[in-house]
């Protein structure tokens, strides 16, 4: 071997050498493996701080080091440390390994002795591998300076509108007929109780009228190809049967048009609406959208009412879908969530006792553009309720359905009973198991309902019933319940049942993600980066998340994470160029018999296939050195740049000890 | 060195065939005790006893009658959110009291639950009349005045059944259960 | 069919003897073979499980050992608490090999080995999912056009949850109800304890529980509770003076197995199916 590998053993204060004895194992690599190459070994209490890199530094100018081995601890923390280190000390920062004596020994282990010498052996792993590293340039791609923003609620418009206002170009691309999302469709926002509409509608206004922002209603993603810096993105824009050139946006066709159906979307099937329609008022674009499925025209032939009336002639049936290809260099998903479906919960009575609301159809009652005009009515549209029972944690915190906590909906629960005091002089009645009031101005909200006088109770409501068996509860909905401050089981009888039902995740979130190559989790969340340090990245470089996507959280938190994303993604743009990690894999192409198993198998759809080659090959950007491939392919023509066969098993070799002479075997 | 165990442990111990989730998962929401048809005659709602047994009050949970009053419908159990078998847990409770001998006085359940056994492992099959003397002397007046109007009500119509029955291989039933629990040769 | 093997219970040889008539009559009927295993023993109840659970346990599981030794695959129970322990007993000892090696021990005393190759049914289940609706549809004749019946579930038909299965509100009842031309009503406490042996152990709860139920289904203007299980329909029925007395009602709710109302439609004569021997004796039923 001519190669001069120094090694160099942390004792990371009392984290290694509390377990390890660093001293004896840096004198044995010193001396048990110059033959392998170690020309220096040394031991020192922090290798990541200044003083520790510098020693590694200067050993690599005055001794000529061709090799390094951190032994410390994992990867995760400190490679790019050590390799920058390195790099500063002129030294391809690849030919730099760390090896992780504190996760994968001092940490797990109370046997010191046995710990050493595992240590020994880990080092000598490090070191068999390090000898075949090759040095490597990471990959510089350029990036494309447009962005696609998936989704337009609040976090998809936040993003949307920073990265514009910034300068750059902006795709976002929304499934309904207008942007808004679930915040359009709420009265008030806790715990300002500001106008939802509000405080929205200036911020939709914009998105519609900024010159950086390529809106796309009532459309869809329905193609992902590319890597960070150079996404093909082909989108759906469905058919609106509306052109949108000549259409002012007035109204006339949704009056006109005889044919109502339910509205299940914005109303959450409290009211109807046309089928030629708006969603609502202040919808961005303000092009109304034909509902072709429940249209009497596709359905029989007739009608046309629409058409007729429009001054301008906008309507068109003849109108299709069309595929538009973009190119743009990252993505961000704020695809929102879904309400849990209280129906899976019988026995609290939804959908078949009248008046047992859930919170998204509450918030429609308390809207003054709503099915009541703002007015808290019973379902017989008429009379106020004179006692209202909220229920907090509907499928949520709950082993049987979802287990976590949907974050929003204590707040939520408080804000309805605050409209039900001011709107009504209705009972109100909140039944909860914690009250989670976490933020800024959240826990002078819950002061302020108690004042209010509003009955808490604490205790998960047992069932919802309308069987009246004693006098006070015919016609009425009795909640039965353990109160548990006071240890009592009580029946207490209300007109009206507002269910806190959880949040989900969208309920094609597992196939959006495959879309787009990002996973999900066992909840169907988008799995960030790092829960706590990195909550808008994905594990696949470009492709950010923001909002509810990523988890539960009220508006402040989702504007926060669409500002955060867009940082990130302007952050991206204004370097120019990314660059990315050179381990990958590589297709020996004359080792390669085109039998395609590893074009499937990879998870990053990073796998070419040349049919007039009949050989595959990996596309570097894409890949993430995952090495399924390598792992899969039956004549072994796939190798890992950065893991090497090679490199491998003489890693292997080395945690046997088998390149080294002499070898000591402790008793016991 | 033994370690001793918590009585929250020591309970889950004894939840064996259905592999319970352990009662310290409790949140203490209290759906089980407002689901519960029996709760108002138990001095100690469920949740209660299960933050009593966190608590390690044995002799307060043993002295208990919450246990005695379970009907094992199950229908905590289904509703618990932490997934916890609340009833299997009443059963445990029920089981370890009687492994004590330690239990509320005036309880009916005890001497029944013992009583049925008892006639089981006589016979192989159960007799309604054979159990009277478990529970009977500790009705009240009225209740025996009822009791009576009620049977002779059942004789009547020829519900009530007159003789006891015994299963053909009672002697291998008798072995098999001294395999599992060791009782006397006539109980 | 295949027959099945049919374990009737210890309450359906004396208190629930109408059961079990009313049971074979519509099983003949609707051609389903019900053959009583030899010489099976008590399966506890819920007196069982207090004292010790594996001796629980083993008691089921010889039930469940005879019936695979004489060949059955479909181990068939009317009673709901025989159902649910035979159920849960067969599923646990199925997962749980060192459970099953312990049983299988003792069982070794009277020759028998369990296999875990049955299924455990309900008698309703086997009505409603091997012979099916729109059969029991066809063989209907006297349906029983404007009979308001609550279907009673009870506890331990539903509970434990077994599967996916909705313990919360099922249909499977009102579904059978209804195809023998009845019509189910909306029973607010159909799947409500009914106290079970709580009426001996504490009589005071058990009565209120029955009450609860007798007033849900005077709510539902019911005409007759059907049930599903010897210990509710005892409890429902043969207490409803009872009841009566403690809480001042007065209450005269014809109280009947399934399998009788099930008899009626299917025009078999109402002595074979054990009617006339209630305390509580409807109005409405001596018209059909």
């Amino acid at each position: 071997m001519s190669e001069r590998i120094g090694v160099y053993v942390c004792h990371c204060g009392t984290n290694i050498a509390g377990v390890v004895n660093v001293a004896e194992v840096s004198q044995w690599a010193g001396e048990k493996l110059a033959e392998s190459g170690v020309v220096v070994s040394r031991d020192y209490k922090f290798m990541c701080s200044s003083l520790g890199q510098e020693l590694i530094q200067k050993d690599i100018k005055e001794m000529g080091l061709t090799r390094v081995v951190v032994a410390a601890c994992s990867p995760h923390l400190h490679e790019a440390t050590f390799r920058n280190a390195c790099k500063g000390a002129g030294l391809n920062p690849y030919l730099c390994e760390l090896v992780s004596i504190r996760e994968q020994d001092s940490w797990v282990h109370t046997d010191k002795v046995a710990a050493t010498e595992k240590a020994k052996a880990i080092i000598s792993g490090g070191v068999a591998r390090v000898t075949y590293h090759e040095p490597l340039e990471p990959l510089h791609v350029p990036i494309h300076p447009d962005t696609l923003v998936v989704g337009g609620g609040i976090a998809g418009i936040q993003a949307a509108l920073e990265i514009a206002d910034a300068g750059f170009h902006v795709y976002l691309v929304e499934r309904e007929p207008s942007i808004g999302g679930h915040m359009a469709q709420f009265d008030k926002t806790f715990p300002t109780l500001d106008c939802s509409a509000c405080i929205l509608t200036p911020k939709m206004v914009q998105v519609g009228n900024h010159p950086n922002i390529t809106l796309l209603t009532w459309s869809e993603v329905t193609k992902v190809d590319g890597y960070v810096g150079n996404f093909e993105v082909t989108i759906k824009k469905r058919a609106r049967f509306i052109n949108e050139d000549l259409c002012t946006g007035c109204g006339i066709c949704q009056e006109k048009c005889p044919k109502k159906v339910i509205d299940d979307v914005f109303e959450a099937g409290l009211d109807t609406r046309k089928v030629v329609y708006t969603p609502f008022p202040q919808a961005v674009p303000n092009y109304p959208v034909l509902d072709a499925p429940n249209c009497t025209f596709f359905l029989k032939g007739t009608c046309k009412a629409c058409e007729k009336f429009c001054p301008t002639g906008a309507i068109d049936f003849n109108q299709k879908d069309e595929d538009i290809t973009v190119q743009v260099g990252n993505i961000i998903l704020a695809t929102g969530f879904d309400l849990f479906d209280a129906r899976r919960i019988p026995q609290y009575g939804y959908g078949r006792l009248a008046n047992v609301y859930t919170s998204l159809e509450f918030e429609r009652l308390c809207n003054a553009s709503g099915p009541t005009g703002g007015n808290i009515v019973l379902r017989d549209g008429k009379t106020a309720p004179k006692s209202v029972g909220i229920v907090h944690c509907v499928g949520s915190r709950d082993q049987n359905y979802n287990p976590y906590c949907s974050a929003i909906c204590c707040m939520q629960s408080l804000k309805f009973a605050h409209l039900v005091h001011e709107r009504t002089g209705a009972e109100v009645y909140n039944f909860y198991i914690d009250i989670r009031t976490p933020s800024k101005g959240y826990e002078e909200f819950y002061q302020r309902l108690l004042e209010e006088g509003t009955h808490f109770v604490r205790g998960k409501v047992a069932e919802v019933t309308d069987a009246a068996r004693q006098s006070g509860e015919d016609g009425k909905l009795i909640i039965q319940v353990e109160d548990t401050l006071i240890g009592k089981q009580r029946r207490i009888p209300v007109d009206m049942v507002i269910l806190s039902a959880g949040l989900e995740a969208r309920h094609d979130a597992k196939e959006v993600g495959k879309l787009f190559g990002i996973a999900c989790s066992a909840d169907s969340w988008y799995i960030e980066r790092h829960p706590k340090l990195d909550p808008v990245a994905t594990m696949t470089e470009g492709i950010f998340i923001a909002g509810c996507a990523q988890g539960p959280k009220d508006i402040p938190a989702s504007v926060v994470q669409g500002a955060a994303a867009s940082a990130r993604v302007m952050g991206k743009i204004q370097q120019k160029e990314v660059s990315l990690e050179p381990v990958r894999a590589t297709v020996d192409q004359d080792r390669c018999s085109g039998c395609r198993i590893c074009n499937n198998l990879c998870p990053f759809s990073a796998i070419l296939f040349h049919e007039d080659t009949m050989v595959s090959e990996v596309n570097p950007a894409l890949c993430q050195g995952c090495g399924t491939c390598v792992a899969a392919c039956p004549a072994g023509a796939i190798s890992g740049t950065g893991f090497s066969d090679e490199q491998i098993l003489a890693q292997i070799e080395g945690l046997l000890l088998l390149n080294v002479k002499h070898l000591e075997l402790v008793p016991g | 060195m033994t370690a001793e165990l918590s009585f929250s442990k020591e309970i889950n111990n004894l939840m064996y065939a259905s592999h319970g989730k352990p009662i310290k998962d409790c949140l203490q929401c209290g759906v089980c005790s407002g689901t519960c048809p029996a709760v108002e005659f138990m001095d100690h709602s469920p949740r209660e006893l299960i933050g009593m047994i966190g608590a390690d009050l044995k002799g307060d949970v043993l002295a208990s009658n919450t246990f005695w009053s379970c009907a094992s419908c199950f229908h905590c159990t289904v509703r618990c959110p932490a997934g916890i078998d609340i009833a299997d847990m009443m059963y445990a409770l029920k089981r370890y009291s009687i492994w004590k001998g330690q239990y509320q006085e005036g309880l009916i359940g005890p001497d029944f639950s013992e009583g049925f056994v008892k006639m089981i492992v006589n016979s192989g099959r159960s007799f309604e009349p054979i159990l009277a003397v478990t529970y009977l002397p500790k009705f009240s007046a009225r209740d025996l005045i009822q009791e009576a109007i009620t049977a002779t009500g059942l004789v009547l119509k020829g519900q009530m059944p007159l003789l006891p029955k015994k299963i053909k291989r009672l002697k291998n039933f008798q072995q098999m259960v001294r395999r599992i629990i060791p009782i006397g040769g006539t109980s | 069919m295949k027959p099945y093997a049919y374990f009737p219970g210890c309450s359906l040889e004396s208190l629930a003897k109408s059961y079990h008539l009313s049971a074979i009559e519509v099983a003949q009927e609707l051609g389903v073979e019900l053959k009583e295993i030899e010489d099976w023993n008590c399966c506890g109840a819920t007196a069982y499980f207090p004292v010790d659970e594996l001796l629980a346990y083993t008691l089921v599981a010889r039930n469940l050992a005879i019936a695979e030794k004489e060949g059955f695959l479909d181990f068939v129970a009317p009673c709901s608490g025989c159902y649910k322990n035979a159920y849960f007993t067969n599923a646990y000892l199925q997962k749980d090999q060192d459970l099953a090696e312990h049983i299988n021990y003792a069982l070794e005393a009277d020759n028998l080995h369990f296999e875990g190759t049955m299924r455990v049914r309900h008698l309703i289940e086997v009505f409603i999912d091997d012979v099916g609706l729109d059969e029991i549809e066809k063989k209907v004749s006297h349906p029983l056009k404007g009979l308001r019946v609550a279907p009673y579930y009870g506890c331990q038909l539903v509970r434990p949850r077994k599967d996916d299965e909705d313990v919360e509100n099922p249909q499977f009842f009102e579904g059978l109800l209804s195809a023998i031309g009845a019509e189910p009503v909306e029973y607010a406490s159909k799947t409500r304890c009914c106290g079970g042996s709580l009426i001996i152990t504490n009589r005071k709860a058990a009565l209120d529980m029955v009450h609860k139920l007798l007033k849900d289904a005077a709510y539902s203007h019911t005409d007759v509770i059907a049930t599903t299980c010897p210990m509710c329909n005892v409890n429902l029925e043969v207490y409803q003076n009872q009841v009566n007395q403690e809480f001042g009602t007065n209450f005269s709710i014809p109280v009947m197995y399934f399998t009788q109302i099930m008899g009626m439609a299917l025009g078999i004569q109402p002595g074979r199916l054990g009617i006339g021997k209630e305390l509580v004796y409807g109005a409405t039923l001596r018209n059909m």
